[in-house]
C-alpha cells in the first residue's frame, strides 16, 4: 500500500493555465481606460464637416488598436461586446459615475 | 446505410402474416388485363387495419406500417381498388364498402410522423426516414393515378354522409366525413423531407401539383363546402379545414396571388434585375479588395502603432490603405468569443419552417388557388374563423398545441389576402372608371371584432409568458395585419367603414396595457432569431405610426392606464425631495423593475385609472436601450434585408436620433462600427440600391453629431469631457446619467 501512496504523490496534477480574461480588473488597469483617456486626447484629430466618415473611421481605429493591447486575442466587435457587458458590473457604474461627476462645473448648494 | 433497404429487424412472423394478407387482397388478373379483386377483399383489408391497431398502436411500433409500405399495398392494391369504384357504379353497396376500407388504411399510412421528444423509440427512430419516403412515394401514387381520380373518389365516400343534417347524421357518418378531411390533410402535409435522399422527382408531389390536383378533383369544393358549414352543419371539422388550408397557404405570397399576369411577369423580371445587381455590386466590392497580383506575391507590413511598437500584416491590399489593415489584423485572430448557449431556439423551428421559405407556383396553380381563396373569403371566412375562436376560448379538445399558432397565420395570410384583392380590383375599377365596389371588409369582418383582439392580447400575454417565440411571433404577425387592415379601412371612403375602423382604433389603443406589452416584447428580444425579430419590429413600427396617426386626429384620447396605488404615495415623496429629479421619465422603467423583484405584494394593488394619451411620452418608452438594442441587432442583418425592412430601422433609427433627439444613445462603438460599415463596407449597402441615399445621410448625421458631441466644449469640472466621452463610447448609457451626456447639463428641476 506504500508503492500506492508514493504513486500517487508523484502525479500532481498541474492546474490548468487561467484564461485571460476581459473582465473589470483589466479594464481598469494602467494599459486600460486610463489609457483610453490619455490617448484619446492625442491621437483623435477631426477634421470636421464633410469628413464624417473618415473622422468615425479614425475614432474606430483608436479604439481598434487600444483594445488590441489591452486584449489581443479577440476579435474587435467581440472584444466591444465583452466590455459592454463588462460595463454592467457594479464597480464600472461607480466609477463611471465619478468620472462624469468630475466634469460638472463646481456648484455651491445655495 | 441503404435507406430502401428491407428491414431486418421486424419480425418475420408478422412479416409473413402481413405478406400473406396483402397477397389475399388481390391482384393483376392475368386473363384480362386488369386488376382484380379478391375474394375475401374486405375481410382482408380489415384484418389489414386491426393489424395496424392492435400490433402498431398498442406496442409503439411502425413495424406494420413498414412491412405495408415494403408490400407496395397501397400502390398495387388500394389505389387499384379505389379506381374500379367508377362513377357509374355510385350505388354499388360491395365496391362502396371497399373503398371505404381503403381510406380506412390510406388514412394511417398517410398519418404525417412526428417524432416528439417523449414518445419516440428506438423503433420509431429506425423505421421513421424509409416511412417518410414511402409516403412520398403514396403522395406521388395519388395524385398521379392515371386511370382514375382518387382524391375524388375518396370524396364520393363521403358525400351520402355528408348530405345529411348534421342531427340525423350517425356516428358512423362523422367517421367517414373525418376520413375524409383526414386524408386531405395528409396529402396537403406530406413534402420531400430535406434531409433525406431524394428520388429526384419532387415536382410531382410540389405545391403546385397538390393545388392543381385538389381542383381538377374537386378537393377545394370539398373544403369551400366543409368551412363555410363550419357554424351549422361542419362544427366538429374546422380545425381539420385549417390544418389543410395552412398546409397549402405557407409560404405564398398573398400579394402575389392577385397580381395580374402582365404584371407578375413584370415584377418577377425586376426582382431578377435587383438580384443581378446585387451581385454585380458584391463581386465589384470584392474587386476593390481583390489582390492585383498572384497570391505567392509575399507583400508583407509593418504597422507602427505608437509606443514604439509594430504589428505586421502580410498581402498587397493592406499598403495603401489603413482601414484594410486594420481590417486584416482583427481578421487573423483564431479566438471567438464564447457565448452562453441556453436551449436551442431552432428546436421547434421545424414544423414552423415552410413558413419562412417562400414557395413559387406555377401559372396555373396560382390561378386555381386565387380561385379557391377568393371564394372562401366570399364564402368561407367568416363562419370556419368565428367557428375556431370559439373552439379555441373554451379550449376544446380538437384543438391541439399547434392549431392556435397556424390560427394566427392563417389570419394573417387571409387579411394579405384580402387586402391585395381589393387593391387588385380597385386598380381595376379606376382603370374602367367603374362605380365603386361593396363593402368588401365585411368578408373578414369575423376576425375584426372584441372577442378576436380578447383572444389576441390573452395569447400574447401567455405566449410572452411562457417563451413561447414560435406562438408569439405568428400572434404579433397576425396583430400586425390587423392593425394594417384597421388602417386601410381608416383610409378609405365608404363613411361607414371610417367610422367602423374609427372604434377599433380606440378599442386598441385604449388599454395601455397593450402598448406596454409590446414595449416588453421589443425590450425582451434575445437571439431567437431574424424571423421573430423581422415580426417583432414590424408589429412596432406599425403600431407606432398608427397610434401617432391616430393620436394626432384624436387629440383627446382617453387611456385606460393600471397604476399600483403604492408608487403615487412614492412619488408624492419623491416630488418632497426634487434633488433626485434629476434621473428624468427612463429611471421609471429600471425602478419599476427593482420593485416588481422586491415586493409582489405591491403589485396586488391596482387602481384603473383613466387619462389623457401623451404620444411623446409613450414613443420615449420605444427608445430605451433594450429597445434600440433590439433594432441594432436586426440591422446587422442588414444584407439579408429588404427594402421595406431597412426602412422600417430607418424609421427608427431617425426618430429616436432627430425627432426625440436621443442621439447619445447611438453614441457606442459597436453601433458606429456597424453603421460604418453598412455604408463603407467591407460588406457595404449596394449604392444602388433601394433606400441607400436616405441611409447615407442618416449615418452622416449620426457621425456628425457624434463628432461635435465628443468636441463638445464644456466649461467647469475638473475632467475633460473628450475623456469622458470617449469612455462613455463604450458602454450602453446608464439611464441616469443619459440626460446629462446629451445636454452637458442636469436637468432643471421646478422647485415647488
Amino acid at each position: 500500500s506504500t508503492t500506492k501512496d508514493i504513486d500517487e504523490e508523484v502525479r500532481i496534477k498541474r492546474a490548468r493555465r487561467p484564461t485571460a480574461k476581459l473582465d473589470d480588473t483589466r479594464l481598469l488597469s494602467s494599459n486600460g481606460i486610463p489609457r483610453l483617456r490619455k490617448i484619446s486626447k492625442t491621437r483623435l484629430k477631426f477634421r470636421g464637416k464633410g469628413h464624417e466618415f473618415t473622422d468615425i473611421a479614425n475614432l474606430l481605429s483608436m479604439y481598434q488598436l487600444w483594445l488590441d493591447d489591452l486584449f489581443p486575442k479577440a476579435k474587435f466587435r467581440d472584444a466591444l461586446g465583452m466590455v459592454e457587458a463588462v460595463g454592467h458590473k457594479k464597480r464600472l457604474q461607480v466609477m463611471r459615475k465619478a468620472w462624469i461627476d468630475e466634469t460638472k462645473p463646481f456648484r455651491n448648494n445655495e | 446505410m441503404d435507406v430502401w433497404e428491407q428491414s431486418q429487424t421486424v419480425d418475420p412472423e408478422v412479416r409473413a402474416y402481413i405478406y400473406s394478407l396483402v397477397n389475399a387482397v388481390g391482384g393483376q388478373s392475368t386473363l384480362e388485363d386488369r386488376y382484380s379483386i379478391g375474394d375475401d377483399a374486405l375481410a382482408v383489408l380489415n384484418d389489414l387495419r386491426r393489424w395496424l391497431q392492435l400490433y402498431d398502436e398498442k406496442t409503439n411500433r411502425f413495424d406494420v406500417k413498414r412491412c405495408l409500405a415494403e408490400a407496395n399495398l397501397v400502390k398495387g392494391d388500394l389505389l387499384e381498388i379505389l379506381a374500379l369504384w367508377s362513377e357509374e357504379q355510385q350505388e354499388n353497396k360491395l365496391k362502396a364498402k371497399l373503398a371505404f376500407a381503403c381510406l380506412q388504411l390510406l388514412v394511417p399510412l398517410t398519418w404525417p410522423i412526428e417524432l416528439n421528444e417523449e414518445k419516440t423509440t428506438r423503433n420509431h427512430l429506425r423505421h421513421a426516414p424509409y416511412l417518410r419516403l414511402a409516403q412520398v412515394g403514396y403522395k406521388r401514387a395519388i395524385l398521379q393515378y392515371e386511370d382514375a381520380k382518387i382524391l375524388r373518389t375518396a370524396i364520393r365516400i363521403g358525400l351520402p354522409s355528408m348530405a345529411q343534417e348534421r342531427r340525423e347524421r350517425t356516428a358512423r357518418d362523422e367517421g367517414t366525413i373525418r376520413f375524409i378531411l383526414y386524408f386531405l390533410r395528409n396529402i396537403a402535409i406530406i413534402t420531400q423531407p430535406q434531409e433525406l435522399p431524394s428520388q429526384g422527382d419532387e415536382n410531382e408531389i410540389s405545391r403546385s401539383s397538390t393545388i392543381d390536383a385538389f381542383h381538377e378533383q374537386d378537393a377545394f369544393s370539398l373544403l369551400l363546402t366543409v368551412a363555410s358549414g363550419a357554424a351549422d352543419d361542419f362544427v366538429e371539422q374546422d380545425v381539420v379545414v385549417l390544418q389543410t388550408l395552412f398546409n397549402l397557404l405557407k409560404g405564398v405570397d398573398p400579394k402575389k396571388l392577385f397580381l395580374e399576369e402582365s404584371q407578375l411577369a413584370k415584377q418577377e423580371t425586376s426582382e431578377l434585375q435587383n438580384l443581378i445587381q446585387k451581385e454585380k455590386a458584391m463581386l465589384s466590392s470584392y474587386k476593390k479588395h481583390a489582390p492585383t497580383r498572384h497570391n505567392r506575391f509575399g507583400t508583407m507590413l509593418w504597422v507602427k502603432r505608437g509606443d514604439d511598437k509594430v504589428s505586421t500584416v502580410s498581402g498587397q491590399d493592406t499598403i495603401t490603405n489603413d482601414s484594410t489593415t486594420l481590417i486584416h489584423m482583427d481578421k487573423s485572430k483564431k479566438w471567438d468569443r464564447p457565448r452562453q448557449r441556453g436551449r436551442r431556439v431552432d428546436d421547434d423551428l421545424k414544423e414552423h419552417e415552410g413558413i419562412g421559405r417562400t414557395v413559387d407556383l406555377t401559372d396555373r396553380a396560382r390561378r386555381h388557388l386565387r380561385t379557391f381563396v377568393e371564394d372562401f373569403l366570399d364564402s368561407g371566412f367568416n363562419p370556419m374563423f368565428v367557428s375556431l375562436r370559439k373552439a379555441i376560448e373554451r379550449e376544446a379538445e380538437r384543438v391541439g398545441e399547434t392549431i392556435k399558432r397556424q390560427y394566427f397565420y392563417l389570419i394573417s395570410w387571409f387579411l394579405a389576402a384580402e387586402g391585395a384583392r381589393r387593391d387588385c380590383s380597385k386598380a381595376r375599377r379606376t382603370s374602367a372608371q367603374g362605380m365603386a365596389g361593396d363593402n368588401t371588409y365585411a368578408y373578414i369582418a369575423a376576425v375584426l371584432d372584441q372577442e378576436t383582439f380578447v383572444l389576441i392580447n390573452r395569447n400574447m400575454q401567455t405566449a410572452l409568458d411562457e417563451k413561447a417565440w414560435r406562438d408569439l411571433q405568428s400572434i404579433l404577425r397576425c396583430f400586425t395585419q390587423i392593425l394594417l387592415t384597421v388602417q386601410s379601412m381608416a383610409d378609405s371612403e365608404d363613411e361607414e367603414d371610417q367610422e367602423i375602423a374609427e372604434n377599433i382604433q380606440n378599442r386598441i389603443f385604449y388599454e395601455e396595457s397593450t402598448q406596454d406589452r409590446l414595449v416588453s416584447i421589443l425590450r425582451g428580444y434575445k437571439s431567437q432569431g431574424l424571423a421573430y425579430l423581422d415580426a417583432v419590429t414590424d408589429c412596432v413600427h406599425v403600431f407606432v405610426r398608427m397610434l401617432e396617426k391616430y393620436s394626432k386626429q384624436n387629440v383627446d384620447l382617453q387611456i385606460r392606464s393600471k397604476r399600483r396605488a403604492r408608487r403615487k404615495k412614492k412619488k408624492a415623496q419623491q416630488e418632497q425631495q426634487p434633488q433626485t429629479g434629476g434621473e428624468g421619465e427612463e429611471n421609471d422603467n429600471d425602478n419599476e423593475d427593482n420593485e416588481d423583484e422586491v415586493d409582489e405584494e405591491a403589485d396586488a394593488m391596482y387602481t384603473l385609472t383613466e387619462r389623457k394619451f401623451d404620444f411623446t411620452r409613450f414613443s420615449g418608452k420605444f427608445l430605451s436601450q433594450p429597445c434600440i438594442d433590439t433594432f441594432i441587432s436586426f440591422l446587422h442583418f442588414y444584407a439579408d434585408l429588404s427594402a421595406d425592412q431597412l426602412k422600417r430601422c430607418h424609421r427608427y433609427f431617425y426618430r429616436l436620433a432627430f425627432k426625440n433627439e436621443m442621439a447619445v444613445l447611438l453614441f457606442r462603438v459597436d453601433v458606429l462600427a456597424l453603421l460604418h460599415k453598412m455604408i463603407k463596407g467591407p460588406g457595404a449597402l449596394s449604392a444602388e440600391a433601394e433606400g441607400y441615399k436616405e441611409w447615407e445621410t442618416l449615418v452622416q448625421q449620426v457621425f456628425r453629431r457624434c463628432i461635435k458631441w465628443v468636441e463638445r466644449k464644456q466649461d467647469g469640472g475638473d475632467g475633460s469631457w473628450r475623456e469622458i466621452a470617449v469612455v462613455e463610447m463604450l458602454f450602453s448609457k446608464a439611464s441616469g446619467t443619459v440626460y446629462y451626456l446629451q445636454n452637458g447639463f442636469d436637468r432643471v428641476v421646478e422647485k415647488r
